[in-house]
């Protein structure tokens, strides 16, 4: 199994996502909304995301629920049409090509594994059926025989047997049908793998199992990875860049190991923060602040002004641009000093 | 490579509605029973003494002979009579209840497919076509059943030509019961597939490409088909039912080819004259056969929810 | 020493099934001291959860506890009728679920469920009863108590939910308190403030708390001492600092390694081999054998107790000196 030629090279981005928009239509529904002469209303989910990965990497999106990190996966793998801008896998776009033949063509190199292993398979399938479907769908191979070789092959680099394959996916446990989700996706040659919490539905014997295995599955076959999480540590774990979402927007783009040493969003320090502390070095911590506002009615200015130590008047009015990966006024302007002195006070 | 399949045996003791089965001495008895008729009706030129509805098999002499009487013609036994032909009320009874079944199976299969069809449409596809369809639906839905059956039976009637009616009733009647029904499975079906549609497993088969049709068909339906068998096992029991009613009314199976609705009609003539053996037995095996199959479905669903369990 | 706020003893609890019965918990004993959190954490199926239900009473037909005793303060709860049941949950064993909204009704007001709860415990009248709710509200941290003590449920967020929830379940004083997942539907930044609530509440009134987790880093974070299920039984129990940095059943070992930190520089985790066995097929001897990294002939055959290294309490054949000695 040989990774196909890809016409980029090893420094430019493999993945490129640029100005990614989603609004939802959240109005209550017609007659209601005339009656009560209530305007319609949007959502914005995802506001303008623009991020590269490179070919081999794993690029992990963070944040909390209602975030829009998991809206963001689903457009990057064309499971939900955008609103604006553009995704581009190896030089071809997602979202604007016309040529349908070039877009099936991609969407074999494209795939995902979700977050619930109980709800991505049909439990009316049996596990060579559910990874032979791909196979079959872009016509990869014809013979049965070929296929069921092709199948035990996939079950076996997961770390499962082939015997497995005529089993229904209620007779696996919660990591095992996650290595199935895995053998799916790879069951078309994928190259880009969009991780949707991946591990958050499992034990933590069970997640590090699923991680170690895609990391030696990355290694082996130099799958890109978009991998979503909540979870810092696992992220910590997984990613060579991060960044973190907050309602819809990209607060914080950087290396990963960079990220960990020198968080420089307050929102990303917040984050980190939060982790609670297993290793009990009894590092510094802030009580982190307030909840996340709704999407619906966004704060004005930076999304965040309301729960951020260095907030003034400036974040409340306007919106920040990203510089350097961060989108912060208090970076920009050098304020983050205040907040360093309370955490070592 | 791959193991061998396991056997039915193997998965049928695996299988959690089997162990529940052996449990339930009502759905045992309910089985049997259904399992009985069904057997005894559709090999009826097997099990019936008489070939009951060729007229050159009868005797008239043999004309109400009580149950358990021998007839003054033939000699032949009545296990449970015979009416004013001399024809055998057992045998009657076998295929009456053939006549009953295939009308019961064919139209809650017509109503099935129909109904799973727009169902899975609906809930899939969603928007207006969703709407348009439920809203059918819930029409029909707040109509009677029998009354629909009716409407349908009389349209169909007055557009196909007098001389044909006879050889064209069974499928008026199978399609007249079946449209009358279809609302319920499509709700139903509906339902689950606006839940399985969201699930990811849909979502990966999206991914790849397949496209609404397909999804339908192979990942989406067989995820809602427990709901829908358990209503069409009641169905089964309420179309047999329906049957007789329109059969009892003189608009169902002509007398050529009666069912047990048809044998109640004429049965009931005979009530006043002392000749009661001609109503009970028909109506007698309604009952039986509505109850057991009504009981069977009621396990089923009380089976198949995890929250009764 | 002091009379432990709970102790249970040797608990079993089994189900009926039509395959057979199957034990869920499994000879698990364990104390919680006033003012103490002990920390119960394990993966989804090890019975962590089971064993605080058993503990107030709640576990539902086909289940039974089957043996073994719980006794609040010195005295036994587990053989008690539903009605004594009943008057001590809530009044002497307070409750944190997972989900907040299961513990709320969403037809009341907060002010009057929460009133409900004073009154039925106390002999406040009902101006008092508030005023009591109000407090606890602020002690809890709901900015502007006053005024959101009279909404519903629905119009507080998730996090202010679990506060409410908290003051609910501290409304009576409780001896106990039990919390299965407290931070769990929570996201992370929300997570630290309840733990750190939860924390700082039961050491300033001394109530006992029994955190089900199977978040580490909670445990970690909240627990004094912490006990690690698997399978239905305690595979180690102990201070958190022994048990979370020198862990020494080779389950608790692995746990531990499994996690990803913040601080690890390892590019691969520790892992387990395989998964908890369903209760259908827990293995003869140590139920862990099959995924255990120092198995050896013994654990096969005999079931490991706990017996006591160090400060903790580990269930493994690798700790027991008696053997060595007779050897």
């Amino acid at each position: 199994m040989s990774a196909p030629k890809s016409s980029t090279d090893a420094n430019s981005a493999f993945v490129t996502v640029r100005d990614l928009k989603k609004t939802f239509d959240v109005s209550k529904p017609w007659l209601e909304r005339t009656i009560e002469r209530a305007p319609k209303q949007f959502l914005k989910a995802v506001d303008g995301v623009t991020f590269d990965i490179k070919k081999g990497e794993t690029f992990a999106l963070v944040g909390e629920s209602g975030s829009g990190k998991s809206t963001v996966a689903r457009m990057v793998v064309g499971l939900l049409p955008v609103t604006g801008g553009e995704v581009m896998v190896d030089g071809i776009s997602m979202t604007t090509t016309v040529d349908s033949a070039a877009r099936e063509k991609l969407r074999r190199r494209i795939q995902m594994i979700f977050q619930d292993p109980y709800a991505s398979l049909n439990p009316r399938w049996r596990v060579q059926d559910i990874i032979a479907e791909p196979i079959r769908a872009f016509n990869l191979l014809s013979s049965p025989k070929d296929i069921t070789d092709r199948v035990g092959e996939l079950l076996t680099l997961v770390g499962l047997s082939p015997l497995d394959g005529v089993k229904f996916p209620h007779q696996f446990s919660g990591g095992q049908r996650q290595r199935v989700a895995i053998a799916r996706a790879l069951a078309s040659n994928a190259e880009f793998i969009v991780c949707d919490e991946p591990t958050s539905a499992l034990d933590v014997s069970v997640q590090a199992q699923i991680l170690n295995l895609m990391r030696d599955l990355q290694d082996k076959m130099g799958l890109t990875y978009l991998f979503i999480s909540h979870n810092l540590a696992v992220v910590r774990h997984m990613a060579t860049s991060i960044g973190v979402m907050y309602l819809g927007r990209l607060t914080e783009v950087s290396q990963a190991k960079e990220m960990f040493r020198n968080p420089r969003h307050p929102y990303t320090r917040m984050l980190l923060d939060a982790v609670p502390d297993l290793g009990m070095s009894g590092r510094a911590r802030t009580p982190v602040q307030g909840e996340i506002p709704s999407p619906i009615n966004p704060p004005s200015g930076c999304t965040f002004h309301p729960r951020c130590p260095l907030v003034n008047d400036r974040c409340r009015a306007e919106a920040p641009v990203p510089i350097h990966g961060v989108a912060c006024h208090a970076v920009e302007e050098g304020r983050t000093g205040t907040m360093a002195v309370r955490k070592s006070a | 490579m791959a193991a061998p399949k396991p056997t039915l045996r193997q998965r049928l003791n695996d299988s959690d509605l089997w162990l529940a089965f052996k449990d339930s001495p009502i759905a045992v008895a309910a089985a049997i029973t259904t399992v009985l008729i069904f057997v005894l009706a559709f090999f009826a030129p097997v099990f019936a003494p008489q070939d009951a509805f060729n007229p050159a098999a009868l005797n008239l002499m043999d004309g109400f002979s009580h149950p358990m009487e021998r007839g003054a013609g033939s000699n032949m036994l009545f296990l449970l009579g015979s009416d004013a032909q001399g024809r055998d009320m057992l045998s009657a009874l076998f295929y009456g209840t053939r006549v009953s079944l295939i009308v019961g199976l064919c139209s809650v299969g017509f109503s099935m497919v129909l109904g799973i069809s727009l169902g899975l449409v609906a809930g899939y596809v969603g928007g207006r076509v969703e709407q348009l369809i439920m809203r059918i639906a819930d029409i029909q839905l707040s109509f009677p059943g029998l009354l629909i059956a009716l409407l349908i039976f009389g349209v169909a009637r007055g557009l196909i030509p007098p001389n044909k009616h006879e050889t064209t009733a069974l499928f008026v009647i199978i399609f007249a019961i079946g449209l009358a029904h279809w609302a319920q499975y499509a709700r139903t079906v509906r339902a689950s597939a606006m839940v399985e549609r969201n699930k990811d497993y849909v979502q990966a088969a999206r991914l790849i490409g397949i496209k609404g049709l397909p999804i339908m068909a192979k990942h989406i339906l067989p995820n809602v088909m427990g709901p829908v068998l358990v209503i069409a096992t009641i169905n089964l029991a309420l179309a047999v039912i329906e049957e007789a009613t329109l059969s009892f009314f003189g608009v169902g199976m002509p007398v050529t080819q009666p069912s047990l609705g048809t044998l109640i009609r004429f049965g009931q003539q005979y009530l006043m004259s002392g000749e009661w053996w001609i109503l009970l037995f028909p109506a007698l095996t309604i009952v039986i056969l509505g109850l057991a199959i009504n009981l069977l479905g009621d396990w089923l669903r009380d089976a198949m929810n995890p929250k009764l369990r | 020493m002091t009379q432990p706020v709970l102790s249970v003893r040797n608990l079993k609890v089994e189900f009926v099934t039509r395959r057979g019965t199957l034990r869920a918990i499994d000879d698990v004993s364990f104390d919680i001291a006033p003012g103490e959190v002990l920390g119960v954490v394990g993966e989804s199926g090890a019975g962590k959860s089971l064993t605080g239900t058993a503990i107030i009473g709640l576990i539902d037909p086909p289940g039974r506890i089957a043996g073994g005793e719980i006794l609040l303060q010195g005295k036994r709860i587990d053989n008690l009728d539903k009605e004594s049941l009943r008057k001590i949950r809530g009044k002497r064993i307070g409750m944190i679920f997972q989900d907040p909204l299961t513990s709320l009704n969403p037809l009341f007001k907060i002010s009057e469920q929460l009133v409900e709860t004073i009154q039925t415990h106390s002999s406040m009248n009902a101006s008092q009863a508030r005023q009591r709710a109000i407090d606890l509200l602020i002690e809890v941290g709901i900015p502007a108590p006053e005024k959101r003590i009279d909404g519903y449920p629905h119009e507080f967020s998730g996090g202010m939910r679990q506060r409410v929830v908290i003051a609910l379940a501290l409304a009576a004083e409780p001896e106990l308190i039990i919390a299965d997942e407290p931070t769990t539907a929570l996201d992370v930044s929300v997570q630290a403030q309840i733990i750190t609530l939860l924390k700082k509440l039961c050491r300033e009134r001394g109530t006992a708390v029994m955190l089900v987790t199977h978040d580490m880093g909670v445990i970690a974070e909240t627990a004094d001492r912490v006990a690690v299920m698997y399978a239905g039984r305690i595979a180690e129990i102990g201070p958190v600092r022994e048990v979370v940095q020198h862990a020494r059943h080779p389950y608790a070992k692995g746990l531990m390694g499994a996690i990803p930190t913040l601080e690890a520089t390892a590019s691969r985790l520790v892992q387990i081999p395989g998964s908890m066995p369903r209760l259908t097929a827990i293995p003869r001897g140590c139920a862990f054998n099959p995924r255990c990294s120092e198995v050896f002939a013994r654990c096969h055959v005999e079931r490991p107790e706990p017996m006591t290294v160090g400060k903790s309490e580990v269930a493994c054949w690798l700790y027991d000196t008696k053997k060595e000695a007779a050897a």
